[in-house]
């Protein structure tokens, strides 16, 4: 699955950390789902969609869609 | 960073540490008691499984940790790891097994105890980590 979390991420001036602990989870877990290797769940990805307000549709693609 | 430890996982680590430390203390009486003071009847059952009781306790905390780890990430790198670690385990005793049915050198006696499994295990799974974590990277 594509995202674009990088770019709103760096959009905020925000490190992978910083967002990291934004979302109570380690970097590692921000890495992951930002190089697209990990997908996250629907409660992850609804705090996500909540925290850059926007919806799960404008941060992640499905690769089918895209 | 890869060396953030979470809550769940400072707990878990706790806990190993003290079943870990129960275990080497519970062996080395145990081992005294059968070298020096003979147990005999049921007496010699109660005492052989003491042993593994704090071995229980650490395959509990791990489960207890799957669960308490907040981290979706986290927990399906340990399940991952989990599952190799179980991989590895099935193998090395099958084919531990099939050697030790057709090589005549290597029976029952030459071959290692099945304590040692939780030990392959457990190495195994602590060799797994950083593997799977670099599929992440």
């Amino acid at each position: 699955m594509k995202n674009r979390l990088r770019v709103l991420r760096a959009e905020k001036n925000w490190s992978q950390a910083d967002l990291a602990e934004r979302l109570e989870v380690s970097r590692q877990s921000v890495n992951a789902i930002e190089t697209g290797k990990f997908d996250p769940s629907l409660p992850l990805a609804f705090r996500l969609a909540r925290l850059f307000e926007m919806t799960i549709e404008q941060i992640f693609s499905d690769d089918a869609s895209s | 960073m890869w060396c953030t430890r979470s809550a769940a996982e400072r707990v878990y680590l706790a806990r190993t540490l003290v079943s870990m430390s129960i275990y080497v203390l519970v062996t080395a009486v145990v081992s005294w008691i059968f070298a020096h003071r003979h147990p005999q009847g049921a007496l010699v059952y109660l005492l052989a499984v003491l042993p593994t009781l704090p071995i229980f306790a650490v395959i509990a905390s791990l489960g207890k940790y799957l669960v308490e780890e907040k981290d979706e990430f986290v927990r399906t790198v340990l399940v991952q790891c989990s599952l190799w670690a179980t991989a590895v385990v099935l193998a090395f005793a099958t084919c531990l097994g099939s050697l030790q049915k057709y090589v005549p050198s290597l029976n029952k006696s030459a071959g290692l105890q099945n304590y040692w499994v939780f030990v392959v295990w457990f190495l195994a799974f602590a060799a797994a980590q950083p593997l799977v974590r670099r599929r992440y990277k």
